[in-house]
Order: C-alpha cells, then structure tokens, then sequence
C-alpha cells in the first residue's frame, strides 16, 4: 500500500518511520509546508519515504493528517470525495465534529475515515471498548491524559485549557469552562497521581456514541496551578521539541453479573510516539478493510484486542490498575 | 474619587481571593493501595 503522509511534525515523523517499517507498506509520500522538516523525515525513514513537497495530489492508497489542527476536515474532505481512506490525528473538537460530518461522504465512497487516531483520542478509544467488555451494562466512560506531543501539540494544549470541556452528562451534551473541574487521576508510574481539569477535548464525541446508555462520558487534561494560571496567556516557556512523558487513563464503570463494577486502565509513553504508532497502525487497518466505512473513531474497531496486541509489540504496553481507596 | 479607590480594592481583593480558591487545595483522595499492572496473556484474550 501506498500511504500520504500529511504533516512532518512529532507525530507525523513517528508515524512514517512505523509505515515504512510495516511489510504491507510499499511508499510514503511525505508532505508539508516546511521543506527542512520534510527533509528531515525522509532522510530518516530510508528508501521508502519520497518527499513530495506540499503536493497533496498524489496518487495514494491512505491520507494520514499528522499536521496541525484545524485544516483536517477540508483535507479530508477532499480525499475522501477522490474515494481515498483517510486517518486523522486531530485532538480539535471543531476538527472532530467536521470531520464525524462526513460519515455520510464516507459511506458513499464506501471508505473509512478515521477520527483521532492518535494517543488520546485514539488508544484511549480503544482501551476504552477493551475495558468496556464484559459489562452487562456501562454506566460511566472517563478520560484522563497527562503530557503533550510535539510543539504544536503543546500549544493546543495551553489554549485547551481556555475553552469549554465538552461532557455527556444524563443524555445531553454539557460545556463547561474548561479548567473547572479538579479530580486527581492516578496515571501509570511514574507519572502518578496528577490533577486533571475539563479541557478542550474530544473524546467524549467518539465514545458516547458507542457507549450510548452511558449517563456520563468525559475527558480531563493533567495541567498544573501554573498551566490553570497562565493559560490565558502566551505559553510562558517554549514547548518541549518531541514532548516528554505522557499517559492516558481510562475509567469505565457499569455492572456486571448485578455488580457494579470499575475498571482503570492506562498507558505510559511519549505522546508523540504513542500517537504515531497508533496512527500508523489505524492507517494500515483501514486500507486493510479492518475498519467499517464511514467517520468513526477507533473505539469503532470491531476487536480491540488484536489492535492493542499489535501496538504492544511496537512498545505500546496497556495496564490495569489493581487497587482501590 | 473615594468611591473608585473602594472599587478598585474591593476588584483586587475580589481577584485575589478568586485566584486564592482556582488554586489552592487538591482534586481528590489518591488511592491507598494497589498498583498498575502490564496486560497480558488472559487480559488480551
């Protein structure tokens, strides 16, 4: 297969060095406005990258938009009409409503377009259903995230704090002020216990639809007192160039066997390479046809396992929290 | 003038109490006692 590769930043550098690691992956077309950073992706990735400088036309097999938010749903939109499979990374509630909006495109074209394929929204999607089996009944879906990808992942992440958190609470949709909200989140060692705030994220969008007699469905970001403080203004320091330590954590409760039940699980890694690897394999899911036509975020895999097995053979490890208060 | 100067105290006391509360304090209990576990095997059954 044949892959376009749309954004050379953090995410989209990880992603192409796990496509042209893949067997079923013939080339990757590497695209971006910054020829440096183009360069640099394809002088890394070896044989199979071809850089095709911003040329977003060529002939290709799957669109990955790795680049920054705000411009994957007219991008997609238009890959999706020329009846190409497109995978998104975008964290952006607007990106991941415009682009939910074209599940009817899709399905004409008979092609998937995946929404949040990334770290979180993404794995947290698919640990999500994972920890969702079994449930006779599931009550409550949270997500937690803790870390940021590359630069301009960072900068969503300070300007999330000064929107509105999107949450389904008791069948309808809340947005509430983003940075309301405090609730410690305990993540994977060594991150830990961190307090975690209402933010501008989208995960509620993808899960409450597969999770439809869920009461409640959210998402909290980990930020710190300077992060709630200064997130009306410009970043204070400049963002970390591949990100650092980041975690997901998932907590589904519900019923089962007329129990109620909690289950937590979580994983640790760099966001941006956590994020590429998702993306990658997701990509090379859906133009295996292992993900149904239409708009749908990951959680819309038919098996989760085998999804969670492979990424964990790249170094994507899930974990399950065991304990209590 | 008397009247601004009150008014201008009373918004600064007001801003710094508001920050005071965003703040302060933590956002719940952590759990005391368990752990994480790596899936495998029966977990990816």
């Amino acid at each position: 297969m044949r892959i376009l590769l749309v954004g050379a930043g953090a995410v989209g550098a990880r992603a192409a060095r796990q496509l042209v690691e893949a067997g079923d992956v013939e080339e990757v077309f590497v695209s971006d406005l910054d020829a440096a950073r183009r360069a640099a992706v394809v002088q890394a990735t070896g044989d199979k990258a071809t850089d095709v400088g911003n040329d977003r036309e060529v002939e290709a097999d799957a669109v990955l938009l790795a680049g920054p938010v705000g411009s994957h749903a007219a991008e997609a939109a238009r890959h999706v009409a020329a009846g190409r499979t497109v995978v998104s990374t975008s964290d952006s509630i607007s990106d991941v409503q415009a682009l939910l909006d074209l599940d009817g495109a899709a399905r004409e074209r008979s092609v998937a377009l995946v929404v949040g394929a990334a770290f979180s929204p993404g794995y947290s999607c698919v640990l999500a259903r994972h920890a969702a089996a079994g449930f006779d009944e599931v009550a409550e879906v949270h997500i937690a995230r803790s870390g940021t990808g590359g630069p301009a992942c960072a900068r969503h992440h300070h300007a999330s704090l000064t929107g509105r958190g999107l949450d389904w609470r008791d069948g309808e949709w809340q947005r509430r002020p983003a940075g309301s909200g405090r609730e410690l989140c305990w993540f994977p060692d060594p991150i830990g216990a961190e307090d975690c705030y209402r933010a501008e994220l989208p995960d509620a969008l993808l899960l409450q639809p597969l999770f439809s007699g869920a009461s409640r469905v959210t998402a909290r970001l980990a930020a710190t007192r300077r992060d709630r403080l200064s997130a009306h203004l410009p970043m204070l320091r400049k963002p970390h160039p591949e990100g650092l330590v980041g975690a997901v954590r998932v907590e589904v409760r519900g019923r089962r066997n007329g129990q109620t039940e909690v289950r937590v699980l979580g994983a640790l890694d760099r966001p941006a390479v956590a994020a590429g690897a998702v993306a990658a394999l997701a990509t090379r899911w859906a133009v295996d046809g292992r993900l149904p036509p239409g708009a749908q975020g990951l959680g819309a895999l038919a098996e989760p396992v085998p999804f969670l097995v492979a990424l964990a053979t790249v170094g994507i490890k899930a974990a399950v929290f065991e304990g209590g208060s | 003038m008397a009247l601004f100067r009150r008014a201008v105290v009373a918004v600064g006391v007001a801003s710094i109490v508001a920050t005071v509360l965003r703040l302060r304090g933590s956002g719940g209990t952590p759990p005391q006692y368990g752990g994480w576990r790596e899936l495998s095997g029966p977990d990816l059954e």
